[in-house]
């Protein structure tokens, strides 16, 4: 494709001329950066169980239901909210562990699963689906985000949006208080990031707040005690 | 933009009257006054909450002030890295000089994908431009998809605010505009119901639509990373199930590293929306395979930005993030709502945003829809000192029109050189209060106020009353004062 060369370096050219005080080089670049002031809360102060109390907290003041339960009994748990969703088609995402699908299957008579290898044809399924099952990479109390970098356990990023009810399994040890602990944990940053705080929401119409436009309208986190 | 009903106003700045009479036409109606006081107090008193709850608010502005200055001191090193990164990552890049050109390469794009439609997530940038309106006059069609777009599309309204564009309109004119132009009779007022129309008449669009044009709330140049921060899941849809994304933005959005988003989330959805964070974030670089859009294409205008850049004071407009804190607190926004500043960026941030971006000629009348009162300078989550920036460009007002023809002979001129004059020395000044006050005794009511004045004076008191000058001076009483002790 050709580029309108001339445009970008006339962009350039006058933000150059702009700023005659630009770093020279990448070094003095880094160097004013390192510099830059950063008084603000880094790590958190709460303990561990108040950390995951105050996550759980904030999901519910989202409407999210949230259930806890211990590692051995998630796929009993994960059973028990689906049975509890009324809902029969689900779709996971590749890496799902075999053990959570089976058991509700087996103990949920009418229930499908539907494993998205991120094909074209998957994506007709994905639409068809009442439901979604997912893990996720990290949770942030303070604001009580759900964080997905769309691994193979969380999805191609259209599998957590198309289904209006969705199930994330978020494990103790991976929450977070605050919100620049989880960004000191991004080394490397991710190529893809969906944060979510609460089910999809409009405040459009007289600010009343709506739940559930575009995305899932159920929100229902498993907190698993691993730690 | 000759169509326009009564009492609407252009938000082109090149056809918008001035503000105060823009601003008339507002104040004279008062749904409209009803409906933006409703939705400017239910945020702020959301906002007031969460700022109070944040211990390190200040910390947290000043970080974010300090990385968006740094930002653009070194713009071409950042918007450069933030290319090379972006195409490494399959991306495409594309330099808009201005508004004509970002609108024909955006044209282009879709004319190669032979687009005819197009979903879009809401984007000040394109109102800028004036996208739609462009791409619908080539012959696309074009579906906004945020809640608050779909009502002004379909009801062919204008934004009035840069985060929730239609809190203009109550529920009663949602549900006329749905019924009217979804066909839905039954239709009731409530918000859910009329929510839910919207999702049910978007669903169809976004699942079969291939094409998507965003705006982004940041680039990281680090990692070539684009950020859209939305409530709805439009977002998510448009960023996610078609086949091509092109995304607009202003070369100033440009972030150093991913880290940064750290400082920026914190702020924004707190002086946006009042909320801890906004529901949905969506962070990409380039194009990853099996996964959203596998064409994908930045668009990054200039537009006017690098002028404001070269400006010492004004420079600082630049770091705007776009949350309207400065509007939902402006006690002007508050009484003539967004529509009267004749641009697509109302409120403090567009009383000098639009001056800049545009030729002032267009918007002289702007640096002057404020009272000074500097509530949008305390609320800014990066800092803008709008009114500083407020004094500068009314004084470039008054240069531009000192210099112009027949200015020597203007009343309000003369008028002031007299002062000067006059005021210059201690006996002109009292002279003159003297004068004033016998002259003035004439005008004042019993009530010690004036309430209407002839001639020139009535510029002032068409609008407001004036006190009546006092018996005696300061400096009288003081005197006075002096003497009684003795």
């Amino acid at each position: 494709m050709k580029q309108p060369v001339t445009s970008r370096q006339q962009i350039l050219d006058s933000i150059r001329a702009a700023t005659p005080t630009a770093a020279k080089d990448a070094s003095q670049l880094a160097e004013a950066y390192a510099d830059l002031p950063r008084a603000y809360v880094g790590h958190g102060s709460l303990s561990a169980q108040a950390r995951v109390e105050l996550m759980i907290q904030r999901l519910r003041e989202y409407d999210a239901e949230v259930v806890e339960c211990t590692p051995a009994k998630l796929a009993d748990t994960i059973t028990a909210q689906l049975a509890a969703s009324g809902r029969h088609l689900f779709v996971a995402p590749p890496g799902t562990p075999n053990e959570w699908m089976v058991t509700s299957a087996w103990k949920i008579t009418g229930l499908e699963w539907t494993i998205d290898h991120g094909l074209p044809i998957d994506e007709h399924e994905i639409e068809r689906a009442e439901g979604v099952v997912t893990s996720a990479t990290c949770g942030i109390a303070d604001s009580g985000t759900i964080v997905l970098h769309h691994t193979a356990t969380e999805g191609r990023r259209k599998l957590t949006l198309l289904p209006d009810y969705y199930l994330c399994i978020l494990r103790a040890s991976q929450i977070v208080e605050t919100l620049p602990e989880y960004f000191s944990r991004c080394q490397p940053p991710p190529a893809l990031a969906t944060y979510i705080s609460g089910p999809s929401a409009t405040a459009d119409i007289e600010m009343t707040r709506i739940k559930g436009v575009h995305g899932p309208r159920i929100l229902v986190v498993i907190v698993v005690r691993d730690n | 933009m000759s169509h326009l009903r009564p009492g609407r106003v252009s938000l082109d700045p090149r056809f918008a009257p001035p503000f105060p009479e823009a601003a008339l036409i507002m104040l004279r109606n008062p749904q409209l006054r009803k409906n933006v006081g409703h939705a400017i107090d239910v945020i702020q008193a959301k906002r007031g909450k969460l700022v109070v709850e944040k211990t390190d608010w200040q910390a947290l502005r000043s970080a974010a002030s300090a990385i968006r200055f740094h930002v653009l001191d070194n713009l071409s090193a950042y918007l450069e890295q933030f290319e090379t990164r972006c195409i490494a990552a399959g991306g495409h890049v594309h330099w808009a000089a201005d508004a004509a050109e970002a609108r024909q390469i955006i044209l282009d794009l879709l004319r190669q994908e032979n687009a005819t439609e197009v979903i879009k997530i809401k984007t000040m940038t394109s109102a800028e431009i004036q996208l739609n309106s462009f791409l619908q006059a080539a012959g696309v069609s074009v579906y906004e998809t945020d809640l608050a777009e779909i009502i002004l599309q379909l009801g062919d309204e204008d934004p009035s605010h840069i985060v929730v564009p239609a809190l203009h309109i109550n529920r009663s004119q949602v549900r006329e505009i749905f019924a009217r132009t979804m066909n839905l009779k039954n239709l009731t007022d409530d918000p859910k119901e009329l929510t839910n129309a919207a999702r049910t008449y978007l669903r169809q669009k976004f699942l079969t639509v291939p094409t998507a044009i965003s705006g982004a709330n940041f680039l990281v140049a680090e990692t070539g990373t684009v950020a859209v921060v939305e409530s709805e899941g439009n977002g998510r849809m448009c960023l996610t199930l078609p086949q091509t994304m092109i995304s607009l933005v202003g070369i100033e959005k440009v972030l150093p590293r991913f880290q940064d988003l750290e400082v920026m989330l914190q702020l924004l959805a707190r002086s946006a929306t009042g909320e801890r964070i906004n529901p949905y974030t969506s962070l990409w670089s380039g194009v990853t395979p099996g996964d959203g859009p596998q064409n994908f294409h930045v668009v990054l205008l200039d537009n006017g930005r690098s002028s404001i850049l070269a400006k010492t004071k004004e420079r600082q407009t630049l770091k705007c993030i776009r949350c309207a804190a400065c509007m939902n607190t402006c006690p002007v926004y508050r009484q003539t709502g967004g529509h009267a500043y004749g641009s697509v960026y109302p409120g403090p941030i567009g009383a000098i945003l639009t001056p800049q971006l545009m030729q002032m000629k267009h918007a002289q009348s702007l640096p002057y829809a404020s009272s000074l009162c500097g509530a949008c300078y305390e609320v800014c989550p990066v800092k803008i000192n709008i009114p500083e920036v407020l004094l500068e460009l009314r004084s470039q007002v008054v240069n531009q029109e000192r210099k112009q023809a027949g200015r020597f002979f203007d009343l309000m001129y003369l008028g002031l050189r007299i002062a000067n004059l006059i005021f210059a020395t201690a006996w002109g000044f009292h002279a003159a209060q003297r004068i004033g006050r016998i002259g003035l005794r004439f005008f004042t009511r019993k009530d010690g106020w004036i309430h209407a004045l002839p001639s020139l004076g009535a510029k002032w008191t068409q609008t407001r009353d004036l006190r009546g000058l006092p018996k005696q001076t300061f400096h009288q009483w003081w005197a006075e004062r002096v003497k009684v002790k003795k």
